[in-house]
């Protein structure tokens, strides 16, 4: 039997998703992500004008991959699953996001209420825009929706513009 | 056909074994037998397979058979075949488990075959509750289809309600103007018998009906048929043995659409859901068209699975996104000339004794014949699903386009297992799925399907059921989300 790691329900071994919530039991052969090269005159600019840039928090052990919201200094740790949806509870919606970012001032920085998914395979973490309203940047580049994006640690993710770091403890 | 073999009457390679020579009388001799048998000839039929029976099943007879057969001519197959399978190797263990299995089935690449005539039947639903928009709608696609009719196709129209009539016999060289009339001045009236429609359109198409025709029956009904489910379900049986397809269109929320599926279902067609009468008129182009590409009909696999092995699902994504039924032979329906046929089959194995080295999971043969060739014959193809066995769990991941194939009918399965749940009363977890289901539609940028989902939620809390119209919409929805990219299909 395998359990299902979103709501451990149990599938019989080989399943590909499981029957109950739908979540992906397995990884996929040559999935293509693509990588937008990271620009180092960013930082160095930031620098030129001292702007605060912001420091990396060291990410909290144990845990492999873990969100830095910039805004309130709060690390979320993603664990338990391996596809988590991004977004904004709004009242007398049925629809919760994996990571509820209401708590943030999400609304007031334009996050959708389901803006973007993470998903985690292999060591590797990618980021895919779900179509939300106000867009989703990576390292201050727009991103297209429905189509997934490389992290690596330190990476920044902007939903609307509410600003993420992700951190991944090697 | 000339120089029949012994094999050839029971509908086999030549490498039979004895297991597929048993199994072929028993089936072809249930049906021909003098007591059921429906076709002047086919009692003659039966006493030929009997004696080809006590010929092949007689090791001695059956040797002696073969040093005198002629030799074959050597054809490349009609259809290239390719098998995905998403585990690399079952896993040795007591326990059950699964294998899915992308299985695309393709014209060879140099069958250049002129297109085949089509004979098709219209059975139109002319009951009361099609009166209006949907009638008018039916009426001028169906004058539309009988113009552009090429001289060598042949279309009849069958109207009906608590009885049937033929409008327009099939037939060559008719007149076209007075077709036009009959159609237009249909009028609806009375109930919805779909048997006495079904029955009359079919003996329309056996008129003409050849294996070089394009044979199928088109139903087109807004409404639920009582109490002659069973015999149109005989019937479409017939239509298999008989080489006709039957698809159907239902238009609104109350006709009954488990029924058609299955009704559909048996004979390789598909059964399509539209909620307005102007979307009446692509669904009639599109299918005409897509009858007209076909390359391959009537595709049956007659298989065994291996010991402790079971067919648990089948669905066919392309052409026309279909639920098969889950039976031996399992009819896949037919092949485009230009794309490929393509089937998720679900495989459970109960347990591997632990001195397996490779699982048979089904091995069989698939009958089809090719309407475009000026020579009919019937095709066989061997067709077989295996896996090794080996004592660790293999990590390596399935092909994308498996997983996402999957993605796409897990989906349509949520929708499915939501239905059942609310059948054993269970509505929580009925809504639950469902909820499931609309964040993975919106995760997917599907909106609208969504949001009907999501409204079928509160539907269900409030009435503890499913709306007849949101209940069509979810599954023909889904359902429509596994055609392949490109293939556009109107959302209704």
């Amino acid at each position: 039997m395998i359990e299902c790691p979103n709501c451990h329900n149990k599938e019989l071994p080989g399943a590909l998703f499981c029957r109950e919530c739908g979540a992906q039991l397995v990884g996929i052969a040559g999935m293509s992500t693509q990588t937008i090269p990271g620009i180092p005159t960013d930082r160095l600019v930031a620098e030129a004008q001292k702007l605060p840039s912001s420091p990396t928090p060291a990410a909290p052990t144990g845990v492999a991959v873990s969100l830095h919201i910039f805004d309130t200094g709060e690390i979320l740790p993603l664990e338990g699953r391996t596809e988590f949806t991004l977004g904004r509870s709004a009242e007398g919606q049925p629809i919760l996001p994996d990571i509820d970012l209401a708590p943030y001032h999400a609304y007031e920085n334009g996050v959708s209420r389901l803006h973007a998914s993470l998903s985690l395979s292999q060591g590797q973490v990618s980021v895919t825009d779900l179509g939300s309203a106000n867009g989703t940047r990576l390292n201050n580049q727009k991103i297209p929706p429905h189509k997934p994006y490389q992290l690596k640690h330190g990476d920044t993710v902007a939903l609307g513009k509410l600003r993420i770091q992700l951190l991944i403890c090697s | 056909m000339v120089d029949e073999t012994l094999y050839d009457l029971l509908g086999l390679p030549r490498d039979a074994t004895s297991e597929e020579i048993r199994r072929a009388y028993r089936e072809k001799a249930r049906r021909l037998h003098p007591d059921h048998n429906e076709k002047p000839g086919e009692t003659q039929l039966f006493i030929d397979i009997q004696q080809a029976y006590e010929t092949l099943s007689n090791p001695e007879e059956k040797q002696r058979y073969d040093k005198n057969l002629p030799t074959q001519p050597q054809t490349p197959q009609p259809l290239l075949t390719r098998v995905q399978y998403s585990r690399a190797s079952l896993t040795q263990m007591a326990d059950p488990q699964l294998v899915y299995v992308l299985l695309e089935l393709l014209p060879r690449p140099d069958a250049d075959l002129p297109t085949p005539p089509l004979n098709i039947c219209l059975v139109l639903d002319c009951s009361t509750s099609m009166q209006g928009a949907r009638l008018d709608a039916v009426k001028a696609t169906a004058i539309e289809l009988v113009r552009q009719m090429r001289p060598q196709d042949i279309i009849s129209v069958v109207r009906f309600s608590d009885r049937a009539e033929s409008l327009v016999p099939a037939g060559m060289n008719i007149n076209r103007a007075s077709i036009e009339t009959r159609i237009q001045v249909m009028q609806a009236s009375g109930g919805t018998e779909i048997y006495q429609g079904l029955e009359a359109g079919m003996t329309e198409v056996r008129r003409y009906c050849s294996n070089n025709h394009i044979n199928h029956v088109i139903l087109i009904t807004d409404g639920r048929t009582y109490g002659d489910e069973e015999a149109c379900l005989r019937l479409a049986d017939l239509a298999t043995t008989q080489g006709i397809g039957i698809s159907s269109l239902g238009i609104g929320s109350q006709w009954n659409d488990r029924f058609l599926d299955q009704l559909t279902a048996r004979t390789g067609g598909n059964s399509k859901y539209i909620a307005k009468a102007e979307d009446i008129r692509q669904f009639l182009h599109e299918k005409v068209i897509r009858l007209g590409h076909s390359y391959a009909e009537h595709l049956t696999y007659q298989f065994e699975t291996g010991p402790g092995v079971e067919v648990t699902y089948a669905f066919r994504l392309n052409p026309e996104t279909s639920l098969l039924e889950i039976a031996n032979p399992l009819i896949f329906g037919s092949v485009p000339r230009d794309a490929s046929h393509n089937l998720l089959l679900e495989f459970t194995i109960r347990d591997i004794p632990p001195e397996d080295r490779q699982t048979i999971l089904a091995k069989g043969v698939i009958t089809f014949h090719i309407p475009g060739q000026k020579v009919q014959i019937n095709h066989r193809q061997r067709l077989e699903f295996s896996r090794p066995v080996s004592p660790e769990p293999d990590t390596e991941p399935p092909s994308a386009t498996l997983v996402q194939a999957m993605a796409r009918l897990t989906l349509y399965r949520m929708q499915e297992r939501a239905r059942q749940d609310i059948e054993k009363g269970q509505i929580k977890e009925a809504t639950r799925r469902l909820q499931n289901l609309a964040t993975h539609l919106l995760a997917q940028g599907q909106r609208d399907l969504a949001r009907s989902v999501l409204n079928e939620v509160s539907h269900i809390q409030q009435h503890q059921a499913f709306s007849e119209e949101g209940d069509k919409k979810i599954k023909y929805g889904t359902r429509s989300l596994m055609l392949p990219p490109g293939t556009k299909e109107k959302k209704s």
